[in-house]
């Protein structure tokens, strides 16, 4: 093998372009890892705090809690099924209704849609992260709500003391700021289910029931209790199962945009790395040429100028992944297409991002420096008899 | 031979090069098309969209509807001197139908009343013979004819659709629909991807609570310029009514559609930026590399008495030429790529998000500036090296 | 430029007092020191020496590449030492032709391009830019090779067609820095027949840094340089 000095010399007399093609690589790998931070951050903050042994009770044919409605009879049908857990004698659970809301943005133009959750006292059991941090919890049957941290804010009406409106003369006025743990609910509005129920007009009905089961392993059995009466027409989904699919609409997208862009980013990178590259043999033919005659391999000056491309293209990826960490408290609010609303989430860091981005920059490497470093094994000894 | 002419044959010293940073040029040009186009195309639809077409809907959320009567009273809604503010309205609803031939499918699904339907889409062209089918057949069904290409539905067919709003039909039959006829559009402002059908069969079939109620009111007003007059008084009508309203023209509701996409279309307008970035590199990695290559060159025509202004200029040409090299392929990709292929292909599949995806005149004058004024920049720095350059160094480091 | 015109008539080279320091990881090495030469018009001179003896440095500083830590420089009747960097670079392309020992063509211009690149310096139409460069291709023997470029042509001939390029702005110096050092015997030879036609029948001065005894015996003059003095 060529000693590895010998090509990190030569880097480093190629200085100039050596950064510009490291910064390409860094530029590349920050967009791909933030996307993929991006992904990461949906799915975290949609499925965090998705506990195990938590129904939810939904229409058969719904895929998200807006679509679904669960008729006022059915709920208490629902709950008195055997497998939920109990307290004084009751069990766990209760219907929770959810709407969506157009509110202005503030900061941008247009409205966009705000998820409004009417909730019970049983709601608050079935969330043991959910606490208040500013203000106080709404009175049970008045106007009041409270707004998640997230959402704070960010759209007009959202912030404490201000109010918005659902219905003439009837405002809901923000008087509680709470946080659940990052979760999505940090991207709602809550009020009490009663008043969201009156506001919207559905008094016959909530949209899902959530309940707590006496054991996460008993999901089976109530779910084929439920399912199997085909009047009601509903299913159960664990709480983890359900967030998950929440998230996986959004999360795919972003994914896959961010790979999309990415590859048509990293074609830039990879021509910046083959130019670099593809100098660094031209100018050093008689080198490579003594190489040669004093007997090192056509592989050993492959390998020898992959790794010096390699060498650049980790730098960068390095710096890239940096840079994208350092956007990771970064807080983006987007519409979630399997809610229809707006979700506040922040890019969150993870190994499979960082494994991702960090093997991206290592092929673009390997592409890059495949070319010149082909050419770098053809050249003849005899080359170094030339001048 | 001249000095412009000593930069193009510099350009063409490195074939390879050359090959590689045109390449890298024309593909980020590309990529900056279409990252442009995409957050283009969504200001370009709102031009497709009518000043005098008015949207009425509740005024907190669109999950929920609006008694029927207001409908008519919309219609037949008077200004201060007592005529009519209104030419044409119809009512429609969200059904959110699908099929479960085509489970991943999304496509939209709406009732509207068909009597009055075509007098507020009057871009929506039916053939009269399928129009008197969709009057006489109370589960008929007008479909675009993208949708129907894309399904291989044709006029005739059954069609049975789920509703997860709706649920089952009131007797518990299933949503049963006989396409009786395919639209196209006249104008962009209407996707040819939609499913229409009869408000009334709808209503037939809904729970109580949930007949004669409407999602949305879409009425033309008399006037376009009297828009805003227009809307402010259908909604001044239902103010003291416990259901609001917010009327918009179309133009103001698609405006307020954007805050649902603003956030994406930002990320990607600063993509749009960060490639342009990287076009950057490739264009300085290029141009100084073969600068630092031929440092002797320079040197040697500096002893000959050229000027370092003169030699700086040849530098930024030589660096913005290669930049236009790349852009002229740039934008040919970008027509053929952007315009002509993903431009067919989003209109026809995904008009619901796209209605036009078609790149502006603006957006490649755009790339062509953006990468000229680039490739000089790139030159910059070479060329401020050159003008420095200490001709007795290089001289010696060459002999 | 004609405050520094100089009262030194009939010296195309007037050097008084010069001296060059050089200060390299913080040692200052003097290369001339206190050197006076004076080179009259029309003359062709050697200039002879061991490596490091400064006689590079002399060569830069009378072609007005380098400027001098102290004393008077006057070539062609310009007061190098107080001229500006861009005064220089006009003078340069006026009144010297440079000869490089590695030619220095560029490769991308054809033998008659190369000769017509100091002419973009100088207002005048392509034509005449064109039909100068081929009188000084003519001289030097090379009105055949006009639509060669640099990388078909031989050395000796390259170092012909440089010499072309370093006369055709018609200058009164030509300064050779090693021209014959990359060449054979012949080559050689036949630039140095070249230099002494230029020589006697131009009426060029002309002073050139040579290594081989055999180039300088050509000279009318041989000056030897010794650590910055000349003997």
């Amino acid at each position: 093998m060529i000693p590895y000095q010998y090509n990190l010399r030569s880097i480093w007399v190629r200085r100039v372009t050596a950064i510009i093609t490291v910064l390409g690589v860094a530029l590349v790998t920050a967009v791909l890892a933030a996307a993929l931070m991006l992904a990461a951050g949906v799915k975290k903050s949609v499925s965090v705090g998705g506990q195990d042994d938590v129904a939810i009770i939904m229409r058969a044919g719904a895929t998200g809690e807006l679509e679904s409605g669960v008729d006022e009879s059915a709920v208490g049908l629902v709950l008195s099924q055997p497998g939920l857990a109990q307290e004084n004698g009751k069990p766990i659970g209760g219907g929770e209704i959810v709407v969506v809301v157009a509110l202005d943005k503030l900061g941008a133009i247009g409205f966009s849609n705000v998820n409004m959750r009417g909730y019970s006292d049983q709601s608050l059991k079935l969330r043991p992260n959910l606490k208040l941090v500013e203000g106080a919890l709404p009175k049970p049957g008045t106007d009041e709500a409270m707004v998640g941290r997230g959402i704070l804010g960010r759209f007009k009406g959202l912030t404490l003391g201000d109010q918005i409106s659902v219905r003439k003369n009837r405002p809901l006025r923000i008087v509680g700021v709470f946080e659940d743990g990052g979760s999505g609910a940090e991207s709602e509005i809550w009020a009490d289910v009663v008043t969201v129920r009156a506001a919207f007009g559905r008094q016959s009905g909530v949209s899902v029931v959530r309940a707590r089961l006496a054991s996460a392993g008993g999901i089976e059995a109530f779910r084929a209790v439920i399912e199997s009466d085909k009047r009601l027409g509903l299913k159960v989904k664990s709480e983890p199962d359900f967030l998950a699919a929440q998230s996986e609409g959004l999360s795919k997208f972003l994914t896959i945009m961010g790979f999309i862009v990415s590859l048509f980013f990293s074609l830039g990178a990879i021509i910046g790395a083959t130019i670099t590259m593809h100098a660094a043999v031209a100018h050093r033919t008689r080198e490579i040429g003594t190489l040669r005659a004093l007997g090192f391999s056509r592989y050993a000056i492959l390998m020898g100028f992959l790794m010096e491309a390699l060498v650049m293209t980790v730098t960068g990826g390095a710096i890239g992944l940096l840079a994208a960490l350092a956007l990771s408290s970064t807080k983006i609010s987007m519409m979630n297409p399997a809610t229809w609303s707006e979700l506040v989430f922040a890019l969150a860091p993870s190994t499979q991002a960082f494994v991702t981005a960090g093997l991206f920059s290592v092929g673009m490497g390997l592409l890059g420096g495949f070319l010149p470093a082909v050419r770098a094994s053809r050249i003849s000894p005899l080359a170094a008899l030339r001048s | 031979m001249n000095l412009p002419g000593l930069a193009v044959r510099n350009i063409y010293r490195n074939p390879v090069r050359l090959a590689l940073t045109v390449a890298g040029v024309a593909v980020a040009l590309l990529t900056f098309v279409t990252l442009r186009t995409a957050v283009m195309s969504w200001d370009e639809a709102k031009n497709y969209t009518l000043k005098d077409r008015l949207v009425t809907r509740h005024k907190v959320t669109f999950v929920m509807d609006l008694p029927k009567n207001y409908a008519d009273d919309v219609r037949d809604l008077k200004g201060a001197d007592g005529k009519p503010l209104i030419r044409a309205s119809t009512f429609l609803n969200w059904f959110g139908g699908k099929d479960p031939a085509h489970e991943n499918d999304f496509f939209a699904t709406i009732a509207a009343d068909h009597t009055t339907f075509l007098t507020v889409y009057d871009e929506i062209k039916i053939p009269d013979d399928q129009l008197k089918a969709f009057n006489e057949t109370r589960n008929g069904a007008v479909v675009g004819d993208l949708l129907a290409a894309k399904f291989n539905w044709k006029v005739g067919d059954n069609v049975t659709l789920e509703s997860p709003i709706f649920g089952a039909r009131e007797n518990g039959e299933p949503w049963a629909f006989k396409i009786v006829g395919l639209y196209s559009t006249t104008s962009k402002a209407v996707d040819r991807l939609t499913f229409y059908f009869r408000w009334d069969y709808m209503n037939d079939g809904v729970r109580a609570e949930a007949k004669d109620r409407v999602g949305w009111i879409a009425s033309r007003s008399v006037d376009a310029a009297r828009a805003a007059e227009v809307t402010a008084a259908i909604d001044k009508r239902f103010d003291d009514a416990d259901t609001q309203t917010l009327a918009q023209d179309e133009a103001t509701f698609f405006q307020g559609f954007m805050g649902m996409v603003s956030s994406v279309l930002a990320i990607m307008s600063y993509l749009s930026y960060i490639i342009l970035a990287i076009l950057g590199l490739i264009l300085a990695n290029a141009i100084s590399m073969s600068v630092r290559e031929r440092t002797n060159e320079y040197a040697s025509m500096k002893a000959i008495g050229f000027r370092a202004k003169t030699l700086a200029s040849l530098i930024l040409t030589e660096s913005t030429l290669i930049a236009l090299a790349g852009a002229i392929p740039g934008v040919i990709l970008s027509y053929l790529i952007v315009d002509v292929a993903l431009g067919d292909f989003l209109e026809y599949n995904l008009a619901n998000f796209f209605p036009v995806f078609r790149v502006k005149f603006w957006t490649y004058a755009e790339a062509v500036a953006a990468a000229t004024v680039i490739g000089l920049f790139a030159g910059i720095v070479p060329a401020l090296t050159v003008a420095r350059l200490n001709v007795v160094e290089n001289l010696r480091r060459v002999a | 430029m004609s405050a520094e015109q100089s009262k030194s008539v009939g010296s195309a080279i007037s050097i008084k007092g010069v001296v060059k320091e050089f200060t390299r990881g913080g040692q200052t090495l003097r290369v001339l020191d206190s050197l006076d030469l004076h080179v009259p018009e029309g003359s062709f001179e050697a200039l002879m020496g061991p490596s490091g003896s400064g006689k590079s440095t002399l060569l830069n500083l009378i072609a007005g590449l380098d400027k001098p830590t102290s004393g008077e420089i006057t070539v062609a009747g310009a007061r190098l030492d107080k001229m500006s960097d861009a005064e220089i670079t006009a003078w340069r392309a006026a009144n010297v032709g440079i000869v490089f020992q590695s030619y220095n063509l560029l490769p991308v211009l054809t033998a008659l391009e190369n000769v017509e690149l100091p002419l973009l310096l100088h207002k005048m139409t392509s034509a005449e830019r064109k039909k100068r460069a081929q009188i000084a291709l003519d001289i030097v023997g090379l009105s055949d090779r006009m639509g060669h470029y640099p990388r078909m042509l031989s050395g000796g001939q390259e170092q012909r067609v440089a010499i072309a390029r370093a006369i055709v702005n018609d200058p009164k110096v030509i300064i050779g820095d090693e021209p014959t050092g990359d060449l054979d015997r012949n080559s050689a030879d036949e630039i140095l027949k070249l230099f002494e036609q230029l020589n006697r029948e131009l009426g060029k001065t002309i002073i050139m840094v040579t290594h081989d005894p055999e180039a300088a015996e050509r000279a009318t003059v041989i000056r030897r340089l010794n650590k910055g003095v000349l003997a």
